[in-house]
């Protein structure tokens, strides 16, 4: 028998702070096609680890504890893409037993960069990869959880920012709506007063399209964003696609189908752009590579 | 006037006019090349300034290339402008701490560092003081800004090279360096050295402890010389004549449309702009809510967030709606709120758009010299040109703690809260202010008073969102803290010797209770009263027993009607207009109070002229996301207003069409 949805009023009330309320939120943190980097983001938030898993009960965290849970959740953490018909079924069953499902990391709210294989023949593929892919059961598209059930919110970025985890617990257990902007990375660039690579270097840089959250990590190194955010709210795309690819008669437009190709490739407004350019270049990575020993 | 003798200043002893300013217990911020670009940085030796650099700029471009000469300042325009260090781009307001019912709130802020500018130019000098006034129109002036730039001294330097983006002359702000526009020092660099000409008696005290000789009249010559030749090179790319009245006539053409297609909402050119002050309060609070933060960081109207009020709706969704947004205010309803251009002419906003957009071409384009002047959707007034307002005197904003003595449950989801303040100032507060109402660690909305008493206030409060819903949560005996009144009042006064219409719909009853208040506290002033209540459905209801009482006088008519209810409610089912669409009264002795949803004000206001009451006398108040409350965050700019500071109350004549127009 399946669980349903947690009955659990006053552990979530807006407005209310946690510490007046009955009891601690149920946490859960789970993965599907992923690396485990964006659950690994919890443990690095050191100073406070400890003060936060007093203040929640995280009955369901592999990578921290071996504590099993069967549900329901207060709060389920979900990290990476939809993959497998066997991850289709379970990511629903886990939201009929969740509260509030949070989607963590750029598998789980885009895709991934595992979904760069909607793009190509997935049998040939799957047949690249394993030495006997009849025994290899996957669906022909890596795709986001929200493809597949409600989310009621998202934590971007590849891996996420623990800034962000933060500021989502600290609200939820205080009772208050999270800060998570949803702006272009550029606001982050300006205020820190880092020098735009893109307009000082002509390094592409997918900044201005790119929700912010990172700090703007890339260009205080002096790199172009890649996106790992995904995109901002009204993400202008195919103007920022066709600026690179201007004619400026120096011979080196930027290659901008593999620019937008990254991380979060299979959200629409990067998949546009993928798409009217033919999908997404064709490396050595993909071709057949017996190993030889 | 400071008349100071022209000095010269040889190049090989920059190092001493750096050890004067240092000697006057100043840090030098000045020019210095990083990555890729000139910013604006402190400096220790003037081998930091970027001696030999020079820049080429063009729509979304920026190269520095070194040219071999040994001139420091013939860079071009830098990404940072000086609003860095005057107008930071974080700036801590408050901090605050709740434990158990008890609340307290302190400022808090560093005085600010004495700070030498080295290489203000003059679109920059001015675009200093523009921003200052900007800082300081509101009812109080921002402390944070005044310090910082009463803290700074500028060395002015004059333009001896032009870039392909600058428009100084255009928009009258350079490229001389005039005396008595904020420089301390003015110099104008030449091959040998650098012309000096002090601007304030700090200026003329540095130029004594350098102890410099007079300028000849041959290097004093060349100097202006080579400035002319940038006024010439610059030309006049921008017809700034009849500028912002071409634009508000614009505010509908397809350009805009355009324009959003290249444009990518990134912000970046408000956040380059030396002018641009907008910003965002953010909260941060410890796990268990007790201890918060609030500080403040630029943000932008190109930002959806920006324009969001409580709900998720925002009043600009579209790029559009915010290019727009930014090109008028820059151009033209910078005019009504500051007396002058907020656009100085820089360039930087060219330079470093991403997608190299260039204001230009696109004024150029949506408010051509030769358009013919459509309807305007406001009144201009004050008309371009006119003397600006005094700066408002600088003083913190102060919390006030309040404590919930009463809490009364209106609605489903609204309460009323009676709070007892000790601050003279909110309890005497006028019908339709507001305060900002603040739970440590929640977000700070306006909220209007619903009641005006001796010893506090009423404040109604919706649930619409987590920090409404806290306050809505308080119990008898909780604490909160309040900043205010704030706000234009609606105006009673103006209503003597008239007859009094008041529409309220849903929640708009709140800021109107202190209207009826001082209505019937002098009801011999007035002519008829009446009074025209509107909701949802019976249980929207505010003050249901009140205003009952009030049914039952004589000397008011009272009138109710809800959009939908069941069969126990044996009042009128409609709009709130047709309370009075079939009434007789005469219009044009009216003086209307109308609060209520956006769509219904519209109504309202369309159904009041039908029955003849002016424009003039209609009056709304107005909901928009106000942050700070004083005018100096931006958020809640309405076409020329700023809600919080200009209202919330407006007449339907003032508004014009703004009140109807999308995404403003």
């Amino acid at each position: 028998m399946v669980a349903g949805p947690t009955p659990n009023p006053t552990a979530l009330v807006p407005g209310r702070p946690r510490a007046e309320t009955a009891r601690r939120p149920r946490i859960g943190v789970v993965k599907f096609a992923s690396c485990d980097g964006c659950q690994l983001t919890l443990l690095d938030l050191e100073d406070e680890l400890l003060t936060i898993a007093e203040r929640v009960d995280l009955v369901e965290f592999a990578e921290a504890t071996s504590r099993r849970s069967a549900g329901p959740f207060d709060i389920l953490f979900v990290e990476g893409s939809i993959s497998t018909p066997e991850q289709a079924d379970e990511i629903a069953r886990l939201r009929a037993m969740s509260h509030r499902l949070v989607t963590i990391g750029a598998c789980a709210t885009a895709g991934g960069i595992q979904a760069i294989r909607n793009w190509l023949d997935h049998d040939a593929i799957r047949a690249a990869v394993y030495p006997r892919p009849e025994y290899v059961e996957s669906l022909a598209e890596a795709r986001p959880v929200a493809d597949f059930v409600a989310v009621d919110d998202e934590l971007r970025g590849c891996p996420i920012s623990p800034a962000q985890l933060r500021e989502y617990l600290v609200a939820l257990v205080t009772g208050r709506r999270p800060q998570l902007p949803d702006e272009a990375v550029c606001l982050e660039c300006k205020r820190r007063g880092i020098v735009c690579v893109a307009v000082a270097q002509d390094i592409p840089c997918l900044g201005p399209v790119t929700r912010t959250g990172c700090s703007a990590l890339c260009p205080a190194y002096g790199r172009g964003c890649y996106g790992c955010f995904g995109p901002r709210e009204s993400a202008n795309t195919r103007s920022l696609a066709a600026w690179f690819e201007r004619d400026e008669g120096d011979g080196d437009e930027a290659d901008v189908g593999r620019l937008f190709a990254g991380f979060t490739a299979w959200s629409p407004p990067f998949r546009a752009v993928i798409d009217a350019r033919g999908g997404p270049p064709r490396g050595v990575a993909m071709e057949r590579t017996e190993p030889d020993a | 006037m400071v008349t100071a003798a022209t000095r010269f200043l040889a190049r090989a002893d920059l190092d001493r006019l750096l050890g004067a300013l240092a000697a006057d217990g100043r840090r030098v911020v000045g020019p210095t090349v990083a990555d890729g670009a000139v910013v604006y940085d402190e400096l220790e030796d003037p081998a930091q300034l970027p001696i030999g650099w020079t820049s080429e700029t063009g729509p979304g471009s920026y190269r520095v290339a070194a040219d071999g000469a040994g001139r420091a300042f013939d860079y071009g325009m830098p990404l940072t402008s000086w609003k860095r260090f005057t107008h930071p781009s974080v700036v801590p307001l408050s901090r605050s701490r709740r434990e158990g019912n008890l609340v307290s709130v302190a400022p808090v802020g560093d005085s600010p560092p004495k700070l030498a500018f080295l290489g203000v130019r003059a679109c920059e000098l001015a675009a200093l003081r523009i921003q200052e006034r900007a800082m300081r129109a509101g009812p109080v002036g921002d402390p944070d800004h005044v310090a910082r730039r009463e803290a700074a001294l500028v060395v002015a330097v004059e333009c001896m090279t032009a870039q392909s983006t600058c428009f100084c002359t255009s928009m009258g702000t350079g490229p001389e360096v005039v005396p008595d526009t904020g420089a301390d020092l003015i110099l104008s660099e030449l091959d040998d050295g650098f012309i000096v000409r002090s601007g304030s008696p700090a200026g003329e005290a540095i130029v004594g402890l350098l102890d410099l000789p007079l300028a000849t009249s041959d290097q004093a010559r060349l100097a202006t010389d080579q400035v002319a030749a940038v006024r010439t090179a610059i030309g006049d790319p921008v017809a700034t004549d009849g500028l912002p009245e071409r634009l508000r006539a614009a505010l509908d053409h397809p350009r805009w449309a355009d324009v959003a297609e290249r444009c990518l909402a990134c912000a970046n050119c408000t956040l380059v702009c030396p002018t641009c002050f907008c910003t965002s309060v953010v909260v941060a609070s410890d796990l268990d809510g007790r201890e918060a933060r609030t500080e403040r960081s630029w943000d932008s109207c190109f930002s959806a967030g920006f324009g969001r009020v409580a709900g998720d709706a925002s009043f600009r969704p579209k790029v559009k709606d915010r290019y727009r947004q930014w090109l008028t205010h820059k151009f033209s309803t910078w005019w009504d709120q500051f007396g002058s251009s907020g656009c100085v002419g820089c360039g930087r906003c060219i330079a470093w758009c991403p997608v190299g957009i260039d204001v230009r071409e696109e004024l150029a384009a949506i408010a051509p010299v030769d358009a013919t002047a459509g309807p305007v959707p406001w009144p201009m007034s004050p008309p371009p040109g006119r003397a600006p307002a005094p700066l408002a005197t600088v003083m913190p904003a102060p919390h006030a703690l309040a404590g919930v003595s009463q809490v009364s449950r209106e609605t489903a989801d609204t309460v009323t809260l009676r709070l007892d303040v000790a601050d003279p100032a909110i309890c005497a507060a006028r019908p339709g202010q507001f305060v900002m109402a603040e739970i440590p660690a929640f977000a700070v909305p306006p909220i209007s008073i619903s009641r005006i008493r001796p010893d506090g206030i009423d404040l109604t409060i919706r649930a619409a969102g987590p920090a409404t819903q806290a306050l809505t949560n308080l119990s008898v005996g909780a604490e909160l803290a309040l900043r205010g009144p704030y706000g234009r009042p609606w105006p009673v006064d103006a209503a003597q010797d008239h007859d009094v219409v008041i529409v309220a719909g849903g929640i708009g009853l709140a800021p109107l209770r202190p209207v009826i208040d001082a209505v019937l506290a002098d009801r011999g002033r007035f002519g008829a009263v009446r009074l025209y209540l509107g909701a949802r459905t019976p249980r929207d209801r505010l003050y249901v027993a009140e205003m009952a009482a009030l049914g039952g006088r004589v000397d008011l008519e009272v009138a109710e009607i809800v959009d939908r209810a069941g069969p126990d409610w044996l009042g009128r089912v409609g709009i709130v207009t047709q309370l009075f669409d079939q009434t007789t009264w005469d219009g044009s002795t009216v003086t209307a109070f109308v609060c209520g949803p956006d769509r219904m004000m519209q109504a309202t206001a369309a159904a009041l002229e039908r029955r003849g009451v002016a424009p003039a006398s209609t009056w709304l108040t107005l909901e928009r996301n106000m942050a700070c409350g004083v005018g100096t965050c931006g958020r809640c700019q309405l076409g020329p207003f700023f809600v919080c500071r200009d209202g919330p109350v407006f007449s339907v004549a003032e508004l014009g069409t703004a009140l109807v127009r999308e995404g403003l």
